[in-house]
């Protein structure tokens, strides 16, 4: 089915609701509805199986306007339905959605807590993002909310124990984060626990969230380039490919093909660095230290070769809008190709090493089995998807850049266990070694970069980019200014949280950690106020003078 | 043997200070191996004694809510422990200072004072991660405790005595790991699981409950529990090479087998991936147990119809 009759067929569900319909862009339709409607509307979408609801933007409109609108945007394929609701500012209310597509509500949290859309019916409501004593009525990411209001914030914490540690006779609460060995990052989980058996999960976000989306909204489109970067350490590439294409199609500058390539040589390395940073922290939460230390040794490879290609090792900037800043010479060639040869080799043992190891299938063979039923219910992307055999890869269904040239080929598995998402990560490896042999044997000659206007043309678009952690979404509007009025960014582990929560219960605890690493999280991706405590002095301190000490520290 | 030599002995040496010291000196070996096999550089020669100096130094955080006789007592008890068990058996291939008939029962014991400390230590203070690392400690125990217990047994029946010094003089003229393979492999993993090696180490797994049992120590306390499980390594590493490889009669022959068997167990330690607490306890019960009790099966009637 072509792209057009995908999206004649969303019009046709959506009918009986749509008020008014909207083609901002060849692939995409945007059907405005009631927000009475929106249950139905989006329950005719998914029981039609028209494509996943890939993310949900907020927007405000302006304290002008009145309004607030939030878009549900719904993926098939290259084609985009979004669902558009437009809110009155004050009292704005809509449906849960939830209760069909259960990965919506964390998208629905969102817009909650950042825009005061209030989600009807919502099971959760604490706060996934902000703090908890944040008051009720501000809404960070509206537009008439400013940097005094956040100030004031800085002031008033909440004063209380993180939680209850035992709940029943023999039921624990263990916390997971914000500061564990396990987790690399900030992020906060609690873990009900029966002796061993986990019986609930809980998750809370935030702790990173340094509100890049709004901050976008006062610096230009080369300025937010570089912020977007900084979203991710993992996958700063893909980050500023999704923004650059996307800006790139606003203002329709059409990217010269060697670029093109250069963009996608680089995405397969950093591919190659987050999957076998990702097998280490697996082996490393599994207690398999070798298998850790061998893989990330490997993995000096791959980033050697980045930094000889861009000069950095983390955050590249390989991009500019328009196109890339970096040439790939002979020797550069060369360097990657031997290094290629490197990495294939130690991909086919690590492979082997996966499937073979009897202690280490202990750990993963059997755990954590997503069905592939389950897998689209949960909304499940990238690798965890695939390793349930759901072939969703935009790479794939919705080629873009040069990935129409040089295309890759899906990699599925069918176990949905830890072990079929180890094998399915380190497949694509292999894939993806073979499509950047194939860009350096024909890479195309040319220019490097398109000359970019430095107002970009009013109007909205999508962009979506198959980051090493599945479908990142970009979501840009513009009003033809030097700075955008809205970017929004819904990054591949949101949407994957819920695989963990949902299996970690009845699990060991012991399972929880290789569950988290399973779908390869990235809190700084969904983050977007850090709390430490230290204790120096020897003193019985109550927990709030902890953490009034901690707070002072921290602000000198 | 008067009270300045018992002195003497119990703290300087043979056990005390100097198996402290050795102690150190074989916790590096084991970290440097590991290390070199992880493709690493490993520690410098004198980390282990840094870090001891380092924990001294430090100040010893006390938890709010907890017993403080048994927060500040148990690290001495296990120390204790561990330094009384070295009386009894051929440290430094040299002698024990005490020995008595059955004294391989008061070693055993004397061995599972630290776990047991360990174990306390974690129950005493309301952290949940020192619960969850105490519960798994103790399961631990009961489950590798009896098959270590069986496999130290075979060597004992054969030399017809309980008491160490003797097994150790029989095994200089018989090199039990020959007739006995299974009492060997049950004993050096049994030791693995004593000292929380790994793939042991689901007690103080730290992607899952930080440090285990002893989240909550720090300072002095966490630096003696290191002690004595550095020098229950050394009195382990002695009592199953003088046991099961032909007997320690001088320093040379404790040097080379110990560290032989030592460099045998750090090779264990990087190849397996940590067993979940419910598959540890499955592998003692389910294999260790029954393999050692047909050994010793087999050497009861080998000694019966044998003269």
């Amino acid at each position: 089915m072509s792209t057009e009759q995908k999206l004649q067929t969303a019009e046709q569900l959506l009918a009986p609701w749509n008020k008014e319909t909207i083609r901002p862009e060849e692939n995409r339709l945007d059907v405005v509805i009631q927000p009475e409607a929106l249950h139905e509307a989006a329950s005719a979408l998914h029981e039609a199986k028209w494509g996943y609801l890939s993310a949900i933007t907020g927007m405000d409109m302006g304290v002008e306007a009145g309004q607030l609108e939030a878009l549900y945007h719904f993926c098939n394929g290259p084609a985009i339905t979004s669902l558009r609701v437009r809110l009155p500012r004050a009292g704005a209310v809509v449906p849960t959605i939830a209760d069909i597509i259960p990965p919506a509500t964390f998208f629905e949290r969102e817009i909650k807590e950042m825009f005061g859309i209030k989600v009807d019916g919502l099971a959760v409501t604490d706060h996934l993002f902000l703090p908890e004593d944040w008051p009720p009525d501000v809404y960070p990411q509206r537009v008439d909310f400013t940097i005094e209001q956040a100030k004031a914030m800085e002031v008033s914490h909440a004063d209380q124990m993180p939680e209850p540690g035992r709940v029943g006779e023999n039921t624990f609460v263990v916390p997971i984060g914000p500061q564990h060995p396990a987790l690399k990052e900030p992020g906060h989980f609690s873990f009900t626990v029966d002796g061993e058996i986990v019986t609930a999960a809980k998750m809370r976000l935030g702790y990173a969230h340094r509100g890049i989306e709004k901050a976008t909204e006062s610096r230009s489109w080369v300025e937010n380039l570089y912020l977007f970067e900084r979203v991710c350490g993992i996958c700063s590439h893909t980050h500023a490919m999704a923004f650059s294409m996307g800006v790139e199609q606003l203002a329709k500058v059409e990217v010269p093909a060697r670029a093109q390539a250069i963009r996608e040589l680089v995405a397969g390395l950093e591919r190659v660095h987050s999957h076998l940073l990702w097998l280490g922290v697996t082996a490393h939460e599994a207690g398999f230290d070798t298998l850790f230390m061998y893989s990330w040794r490997d993995r000096e490879t791959v980033m050697n070769l980045l930094e000889q290609i861009t000069g950095n090792r983390v955050n590249y900037s390989a991009n500019v809008l328009g196109g890339v800043k970096c040439e790939i010479g002979d020797e550069q060639s060369k360097a990657i190709k031997e290094g290629l040869t490197y990495l294939e080799t130690r991909i086919r043992h690590y492979l082997e090493v996966v499937t073979t190891d009897a202690m280490f299938l202990n750990r993963t063979r059997g755990i954590g089995t997503i069905t592939a039923p389950e897998a689209e219910r949960f909304g499940l992307l990238g690798p965890t998807a695939r390793a349930s055999g759901v072939a969703r890869d935009v790479r794939i269904e919705a080629p873009y850049g040069a990935y129409v040239r040089y295309p890759v080929s899906l990699v599925t598995e069918t176990n949905g266990d830890l072990e079929a998402r180890c094998v399915v990560r380190l497949k694509e490896l292999l894939v993806s070694c073979f499509a950047m042999r194939s860009i350096l044997d024909n890479m195309p000659e040319g220019p490097l970069t398109a000359r970019m206007p430095r107002k970009i043309p009013a109007g909205e678009t999508v962009a979506r980019v198959e980051a090493p952690r599945g479908e990142l979404f970009y979501y840009i509007k513009s009003n033809g200014g030097e700075i955008p009025v809205r970017v929004h960014v819904r990054t591949p582990s949101l949407c994957n949280w819920v695989s963990v929560l949902e299996k970690a219960v009845g699990r060991q605890l012991a399972d929880v950690p290789m569950l988290i690493a399973g779908m390869d999280p990235c809190f700084s991706c969904n983050d977007r106020v850090v709390t430490v405590e230290d204790s120096r002095t020897s003193e019985n301190w109550s927990w709030k003078r902890l953490r009034e000490y901690g707070i002072e520290y921290y602000s000198r | 043997m008067n009270t300045l030599t018992s002195i003497v002995t119990l703290l300087i040496f043979p056990a005390g200070i100097t198996l402290i010291l050795a102690g150190m000196f074989y916790e590096w070996i084991d970290r440097k191996l590991v290390a070199r096999f992880q493709n690493r550089v490993g520690p410098r020669w004198f980390q282990p004694f840094a870090d001891a100096v380092k924990l001294l130094a430090k100040e010893q955080i006390k938890p709010a809510i907890i017993n403080p006789y048994l927060f500040f007592g148990l690290p001495i008890f296990a120390l204790a422990g561990a330094l009384t068990a070295a009386l009894y058996v051929p440290l430094f291939g040299l002698a024990p200072p005490h020995s008595l008939t059955g004294d391989l029962v008061i070693t055993i014991y004397l061995l599972s004072l630290p776990t047991m400390c360990i174990g306390l230590a974690g129950w005493n203070t309301t952290s949940r991660f020192s619960l969850i690392g105490a519960t798994r400690t103790l399961t631990q125990l009961f489950a590798y405790e009896a098959p270590f217990l069986l496999a130290l047994l075979g060597p004992a029946l054969v030399a017809g005595s309980w008491q160490i010094s003797e097994i150790n003089g029989y095994a200089q003229n018989h090199w039990l790991i020959l007739t006995q393979p299974i009492g060997f492999i049950v004993a050096v993993i049994g030791l693995m699981g004593k000292l929380e090696l790994p793939p042991f180490d689901a007690p103080e797994a730290e992607t899952e409950i930080i440090a285990g049992a002893l989240t909550e120590y720090s300072g002095r306390g966490l630096m003696m529990f290191h002690l004595a499980k550095s020098a229950e390594l050394v009195i382990g590493l002695t009592l199953v090479s003088s046991f099961y490889l032909g007997g320690l009669n001088g320093i040379g022959s404790f040097l080379i087998k110990t560290i032989i068997l030592l460099f045998f167990m750090s090779i264990l330690q990087s190849l397996l991936t940590r067993l979940r607490i419910d598959q540890t306890v499955g592998l003692w019960w389910r294999f260790g147990a029954i393999l050692v009790l047909a050994q010793i099966l087999v050497t009861i009637l080998w000694k019966g119809f044998m003269p």
